[in-house]
């Protein structure tokens, strides 16, 4: 195995805490791709 | 009053069926004709291979819901097409044999509009010894299959507990197939499982893949936002898989599966084997093989198929270069018989969308394109919205449009199971289809919208997901909020 994640990073990912707000802003910005909506291109 | 037939219950045929009936009168009809007789939320698929979740949390039975909300459920499968009736039936209809309680009946079944929303067939048989359970290979493509898989798994990973090590090959069963979002899903969770069995030191896991380079998933790879950088998606699988000791071996197009052998062409021209103890590889998906009559029993297949259904793409062979966004479907309308569409992996896409690549023995090894949930719910609600607009007569046009190529995706990826300990790998992309002419210094796309993002909330938000979209699909109250 290589590290190729740094342990602060590691960190990051796996904080719950931080991880919550991450949740949030994931389902935003997941939202945000649903409400862009969708159309033809023709 | 209007008949409408809806064959298929996976994610687009139930999507289609639910905004059909909550906006239809019910005077109209709605008639799903499938023959499994739940519904099953696929996606979670990779949790059942793993042993986290039980297939009776992924799936629900349809009959119920569906007489409860006056959905005509025939638990059948579809065998032919007859889009103009034929001697003695005056309308358009479908034969379909009768699976379970009626097994082996037949019915002609008539419409005024119908919906193919069969899905893929799970082409096991283009590759010798892929049948699921044979070989020391498995499949996720199924609850059944996902359960299967985690049998062995268990198996394997009992041996290790022994000391035995277990060498284990994940990816794609074919030269052309598709679907690698699902297996990149499997090896993570499996990676992380090994580890949460204190197994990892004793196995070797690796990668087999179609794809030409990590990250392509069948859409010719990503350019994405990832924190404050633009990566490709290449490097942020290479480096998901390097810190979790994954190998890989790319451009390779399975052949042959034999006990414990994965037999392989690559794209140098070599053919080559890779050894394994437990398999998991993504087989070819495929049309269903159905044929269509017209009137006076002539074969017209060629007018509704091409291997998948027919729709409003633009088929014209073209090279790599010339593809465009314009030649995606937009209101998946079969070009020859108004009333009939196709949305979700029913349709024949107009091309892939990754590079085509042959291997110096002239042998095409590429992804196909795939087709995931959120498009498949999103085109299955939009052909509903058009026939509801025009059975109710608001618009004689059909004027809710949804090409791949002006449509989002979010894919989010599980990296492994557990609230506090699990991990996702959460990607948008805008568009589906890259769009090189709008977008043509980010790879097609939109950076900002097409962005990646690793961990834990990943994880919630995948388990939110399966969630809310089985809540949406056993149509509890205010499921329609929901988007597709
Ligand atoms: C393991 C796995 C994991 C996945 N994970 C994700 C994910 O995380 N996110 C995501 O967005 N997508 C994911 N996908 C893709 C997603 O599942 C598909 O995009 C989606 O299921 C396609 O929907 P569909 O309705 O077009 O086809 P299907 O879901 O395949 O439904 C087809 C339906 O047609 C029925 N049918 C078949 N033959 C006949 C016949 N002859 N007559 C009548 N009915 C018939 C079938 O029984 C089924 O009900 C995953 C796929 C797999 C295999």
């Amino acid at each position: 195995m290589t590290r190729r994640i740094s342990k602060t990073k590691q960190f990051i990912m796996m904080n719950p805490i931080i991880q919550f707000f991450k949740f949030i802003y994931l389902s935003l910005k997941v939202l945000v791709i649903v409400a862009g909506g969708h159309g033809g291109t023709r | 009053m209007s008949k409408i037939v809806i064959l298929g219950a996976g994610i687009s045929g139930h999507v289609a069926a639910s905004h059909l009936r909550r906006k239809l009168a019910k005077e109209h009809q709605v008639v799903v004709v499938s023959p499994n007789s739940s519904y099953q939320w696929i996606p979670s698929n990779i949790w059942v291979g793993i042993g986290r979740m039980q297939p009776e949390q992924t799936k629900f039975p349809l009959k119920p819901l569906y007489k409860k909300k006056g959905i005509e459920f025939k638990q059948a499968k579809v065998t032919t097409f007859h889009p103009e009736g034929d001697a003695e039936t005056e309308a358009p209809f479908v034969t379909i044999e009768y699976v379970a309680e009626k097994a082996g009946q037949t019915e002609k079944v008539t419409y005024d509009y119908l919906i193919n929303a069969t899905g893929p067939k799970l082409n096991f048989e283009a590759t010798e010894g892929l049948k699921p359970g044979t070989n020391g290979v498995y499949s996720v493509c199924t609850y059944s299959h996902a359960d299967h898989s985690w049998k062995a798994l268990e198996q394997a990973i009992a041996k290790m507990k022994k000391g035995v090590k277990q060498k284990i090959v994940i990816g794609t069963g074919h030269a052309k197939a598709t679907c690698q979002g699902a297996a990149f899903e499997y090896i993570l969770n499996v990676e992380q499982e090994l580890r949460r069995h204190k197994v990892r030191d004793m196995a070797e896991i690796t990668w087999l893949s179609n794809e030409y380079q990590l990250g392509d998933f069948g859409m010719d790879g990503m350019l994405l936002s990832y924190g404050s950088n633009i990566l490709k998606s290449a490097e942020m699988v290479e480096m998901i898989f390097e810190d979790r000791g994954i190998k890989w071996i790319l451009g390779a197009g399975v052949t042959k599966i034999e006990a414990g052998l994965a037999h392989y062409e690559n794209l140098d021209g070599e053919y080559k084997t890779e050894p394994f103890d437990f398999a998991m590889l993504i087989p070819s998906f495929s049309g269903h093989g159905f044929k269509a009559y017209d009137k006076k029993g002539v074969d017209i297949t060629d007018k509704l198929f091409k291997g998948f259904m027919l729709v409003d793409a633009d088929y014209t062979p073209k090279p790599y270069e010339e593809w465009k966004v314009q030649d995606w479907p937009e209101t998946y309308q079969n070009p020859h018989y108004e009333n009939i569409f196709a949305p979700g992996i029913a349709f024949a896409p107009p091309h892939g969308i990754s590079k085509p690549r042959k291997s110096k023995n002239g042998t095409d090894i590429t992804p196909a394109p795939p087709r995931t949930g959120m498009p498949s719910g999103i085109t299955a609600k939009l052909v509903a919205d058009n026939l509801i607009d025009k059975i109710k007569g608001k618009h004689k046009t059909l004027h809710h449009k949804g090409s791949m190529g002006n449509m989002g995706a979010a894919c989010i990826a599980s990296a492994g199971f557990g609230i506090t300990k699990g991990s996702g790998v959460s990607i948008t992309t805008y568009p589906i289809v890259p769009d090189f002419e709008k977008y043509p210094d980010s790879h097609g796309r939109k950076l900002g919208q097409t962005f990646g993002d690793i961990g834990l909330a990943g994880h919630w938000l995948k388990l939110a997901l399966h969630y809310a979209f089985l809540y949406k699909a056993k149509m509890k109250p205010f499921w329609w909020l929901i988007p597709e």
